[in-house]
């Protein structure tokens, strides 16, 4: 980010989302969103099902413009310091810096190696060196390269649940993005591989801003630096992680944490 | 012991059984009619068809020269002049079947003709209509219309198909041309050469294309359910990460939806190479006795260069197109109803519906085939 010089010591929020209100349809989604999230840091959206986190998650790389109806109607959201609903915003570009990955691990029915090159495939590398080396690097920060390295041609189906998620991490990391984005990643895994993937998160953040929803507490306390904690389409409170679990300001969050409702 | 549950058995159980063997006899009489055919043309067809030169001969007709001493000759209009001399005075009578004799090869190779134009129209025309029915059009009156097109296209008889190709491809469809023919109902001048608006006249061209209108049908609503039945979590993931949406259909959606498109084009084939009304008035012939290639040519020079040679090539290929032929379901149609039916001519029509009726069993047993297999190569 050449443009916008940081701050003395913190660097600049890379998603910085201002007062924003989405709707789909008649319906108000989410409502006047104030949220700041730092580059190199975990960023944990927790709440209630049917809260809004979801929604929140996907307007940050515009997936929702897939859903008829559905629009951010006031407000506005910044990517490295650009207005991502600007004219001048090429949708393709803004998906490959903001990487995205599903609740359900959904890698193509393709080999593992093509499912790791479909991004820059997509965006017009053909150089088969480059597509190796990013491939390897992909799988190696996605945990993946040892495991997988002697079978890059073997069906990506044949893969574990597991692996095959950690695969779906490397897809979306191989396009280099700056900030990642994942929706309860691990929901559909059990627990070993569960701890596997938020081992893999924690490293994450050394390159990537990573942005996650989760419906599990424990796993925002264990993986997150910050947390978000959203109720009814609201921000109710988002502070540094230790400090939102041990010490909530709003007392909605605290009953939320204790459990009172859910 | 007394019994709580006794029931009124004599008219409860006498119902129950009437419904079942009314069911019961429902499905036997489709059963037995659908072998009852099977059986009857196969029994009927088979040896005819089984005859050396029934799948590779031209038809002809049929000469049947009765002897004197009670002896009976079925041959070809050459042979018969040949045997007719050599009887001299023990020739009694000579009977002429039109199109009975010979084989069928022509209609065998115009019906092949006439699916893969129909087919490669229908393909492309549907899968560009599925595609965008299923991954473009947003929801509203437009593609409840397009929708209702096509649900009605699937209704029209197909002889309304056939006068349509009779009016659109043979008597008004473009081509280019030098001179435009008389008969053109306008031109539009290119400079180089004329768009003249004088149709393709009966051939292969025409009647592909209108067969390929009689199938369209099934291949977009096919081709749609296939494209919908890819997980849309593919077209998320993919988009994503980046991709366009033609990127997205091209590398993620298409070719998962291939196996199941081609399967129903099998299906769409046998409905092509069965119809008949279709290819009356725009492609078929009663009776052809060469092949759509075996044209006469101008004889090149003999000095002539390897791209004088490759031209021609060309142009016989391209000529295969613009020629009328026989076809399968026509030629039965013929030897049916055009010509008088005795003794003779019966053995050319069980024969004709035997090949015909295995041609189209083995393209819908293809297709069941390739679907068992694509389905256990192609999940997700």
């Amino acid at each position: 980010m050449p443009e916008s010089v940081p701050t003395a010591a913190k660097p600049a929020p890379v998603v910085q989302v201002r007062d924003m209100d989405f709707r789909y349809g008649d319906k108000t989604a989410l409502h006047g969103i104030s949220l700041e999230v730092e580059s190199h840091r975990v960023t944990a959206l927790i709440g209630p099902s049917g809260c809004g986190k979801s929604t929140l998650l996907r307007c940050i790389n515009r997936m929702n413009d897939r859903v008829a109806g559905a629009r951010v109607s006031k407000g506005e959201i910044l990517v490295k310091g650009k207005n991502i609903h600007d004219a001048d915003v090429d949708l393709t570009q803004l998906r490959r810096q903001v990487g995205m990955v599903f609740q359900k691990s959904n890698p193509f029915p393709k080999t593992i190696y093509e499912n790791v090159a479909y991004g820059l495939r997509v965006h017009g590398v053909k150089d088969k060196t480059s597509l190796d080396e990013a491939v390897e690097r992909s799988l190696t920060q996605a945990a993946l390269w040892d495991e997988l390295k002697d079978r890059l041609n073997a069906h990506a189906l044949g893969l574990s649940g597991g692996q095959q998620q950690r695969l779906c991490i490397a897809r979306a990391i191989a396009t280099m993005p700056d900030v990642l984005l994942m929706d309860e990643p691990c929901s559909a895994l059990d627990p070993i591989a569960t701890l596997k993937i938020e081992e893999l998160i924690t490293q994450l953040a050394r390159n990537y801003t990573v942005v996650i929803v989760t419906h599990n507490m424990q796993q925002a306390v264990r993986v997150s630096d910050f947390t978000a904690f959203l109720h009814l389409g609201k921000l109710v409170e988002f502070a540094p992680t230790e400090e939102l679990f041990t010490n909530p300001r709003e007392k909605l969050t605290d009953s939320y944490l204790r459990g009172t409702f859910s | 012991m007394n019994n709580p549950f006794a029931g009124d058995h004599s008219s409860i159980q006498r119902r129950e059984t009437a419904a079942r063997w009314l069911l019961r006899l429902g499905s036997y009489v489709v059963v037995l009619t659908t072998v009852a055919i099977f059986a009857f043309i196969t029994v009927k067809g088979l040896p005819h068809a089984v005859k050396p030169g029934f799948l590779t001969e031209l038809t002809s007709t049929l000469h049947v020269i009765e002897s004197k001493d009670g002896k009976v000759f079925k041959t070809n209009p050459v042979e018969a002049d040949v045997i007719k001399k050599r009887l001299g005075e023990g020739f009694q009578s000579e009977k002429t079947i039109s199109y009975s004799g010979g084989g069928i090869l022509g209609p065998i190779v115009g019906t092949a003709l006439l699916v893969v134009v129909s087919v490669s129209v229908a393909l492309f025309l549907g899968v560009c209509c599925a595609i965008y029915l299923s991954e473009y059009a947003k929801k509203g009156k437009f593609i409840e219309m397009v929708r209702l097109a096509i649900l009605n296209l699937a209704g029209v008889p197909s002889v309304v198909f056939g006068l349509f190709g009779l009016g659109a491809f043979v008597l008004t469809a473009p081509v280019l041309t030098g001179t435009p023919a008389d008969r053109a109902i306008f031109v539009i001048p290119l400079g180089f050469t004329n768009l003249s608006f004088q149709g393709w006249d009966t051939c292969v061209l025409s009647g592909g294309f209108t067969l390929a209108f009689v199938i369209l049908p099934v291949i977009i609503t096919a081709s749609e359910q296939c494209l919908q039945a890819v997980p849309q979590g593919f077209r998320e993931t993919s988009m994503a990460l980046g991709a366009t949406r033609w990127q997205t259909i091209w590398r993620s959606v298409l070719p998962f939806a291939t196996p199941g498109i081609l399967t129903s084009t099998i299906l769409g084939i046998a409905r092509a190479a069965g119809e008949t009304a279709p290819i009356m008035f725009t492609a078929a012939l009663a009776f052809k006795d060469k092949l759509p290639w075996q044209k006469d040519l101008p004889p090149l020079p003999a000095d002539a260069g390897m791209f004088a040679h490759w031209e021609q090539s060309v142009q016989r290929f391209l000529g295969i197109f613009t020629e009328s032929v026989q076809a399968l379901p026509y030629h039965i149609y013929t030897l049916a109803a055009k010509i008088p039916q005795n003794e003779y001519s019966e053995q050319a029509q069980y024969g004709s519906v035997f090949v015909f009726l295995v041609l189209v069993a083995s393209l819908a047993a293809t297709s069941i085939w390739l679907r068992i297999h694509l389905r256990k190569k192609y999940k997700w």
